[in-house]
């Protein structure tokens, strides 16, 4: 028959299986942190002194709510990093297009978008960063916007490169990496802030 | 429902386990008990919350750990203070320090008696 303890242990497995690597590491930890605290009640070895020690280290749920709460922050520091090199280098890109590309001959939609979406995106950007860092929307506008001057620079680049050189295609390249790099942390902020909302309602 | 010394301490969880672990290495368990005895019981979160702060510091380089087997054969994770962890609580300490006096003054009685 499993304890109070034994139970404990594994709820709060169950709490933290967002993480797998994170819930094995807490177990052990916790287990033995439990197993302290009951050796050291005056009730030892009683059913009484396992739940008494379970009840003084709190609800797993809260438990597991920090933890998610940290990751957020994490995942949050992460993105927003991938932002800004994603930023300087697509501006670079763009500058470099200019040099590379005869814009001279072109007349469509493209140079307008690459230039205007890249000017959103930063904007939208700045502002977040010093008013709402931990918003997705944001986030999520930064991502549209440069994703939009992206497209449109390698359509730029193969309207007029004609046969685009390797160098053209690099940059491109370097700025689809980082546009797939930026979408996946985006996602997975968004992931954990709803299972953050979700561990703090239920801890209530 | 916590009280108002447990509500203040969480924003302060993190230098008071950093110092708990000022004199050696601990493990989880150790650390909560340093932490009570030290605030002579007026510190009495759920002890769980420990946790989720050692991970943070750790994260953030300022701890270190390590498995360790005790003679009483259960294995268990022993944090120890990083040279960037002992920088850490001394800037803490130092801006503790020139907060609680700030409190202090503001909170004081004034000088003199009441309104005029």
């Amino acid at each position: 028959m499993s304890g109070a303890i034994d139970d404990y242990v594994a709820a709060l497995r169950r709490e933290l299986a967002f993480d797998p690597a994170l819930a094995s590491r807490l177990a052990s930890e916790v287990e033995d942190h439990l197993r302290n605290a009951a050796e050291a009640d005056p009730a030892w070895p009683s059913p009484e002194a396992e739940r008494r020690a379970v009840e003084r280290f709190g609800l797993g749920r809260e438990i597991a709510a920090q933890f998610a709460a940290d990751a957020v922050d994490r995942q949050a520091r992460r993105t927003w990093i991938t932002l800004a090199v994603t930023v300087v280098v697509t501006f670079v890109a763009m500058r470099l297009r200019v040099i590379w590309l005869d814009d001279g001959a072109i007349s469509t939609l493209a140079p307008i978008v690459d230039r205007y979406a890249f000017i959103a995106a930063l904007t939208v950007g700045v502002i977040a960063w010093f008013a709402f860092r931990r918003s997705l929307a944001a986030l999520a506008v930064c991502l549209v916007g440069l994703l939009a001057s992206i497209a449109a620079g390698i359509v730029r680049a193969d309207l007029f490169a004609n046969g685009a050189p390797v160098h053209v295609l690099l940059s491109a390249a370097g700025e689809i990496t980082l546009i797939g790099l930026l979408s996946f942390h985006v996602i997975g902020l968004g992931w954990r802030l709803r299972r953050t909302a979700l561990l703090r309602r239920e801890a209530q | 429902m916590l009280g108002m010394e447990a509500e203040m301490l969480k924003g302060h969880l993190d230098a008071i386990v950093l110092a708990a672990l000022e004199a050696g290495p601990a493990h989880g368990y150790a650390i909560i008990e340093t932490i009570k005895q030290r605030s002579a019981g007026t510190f009495d979160l759920p002890e769980g919350t420990v946790y989720p702060a050692l991970h943070r510091l750790e994260q953030a380089g300022l701890l270190s750990s390590a498995w360790t087997t005790p003679p009483n054969g259960r294995k268990r994770r022993v944090y120890s203070l990083t040279k960037a962890g002992a920088a850490a609580l001394g800037e803490r300490r130092k801006a503790w320090g020139r907060f609680s006096q700030a409190v202090e003054t503001a909170l004081g009685p004034v000088a003199g008696g009441g309104r005029a």
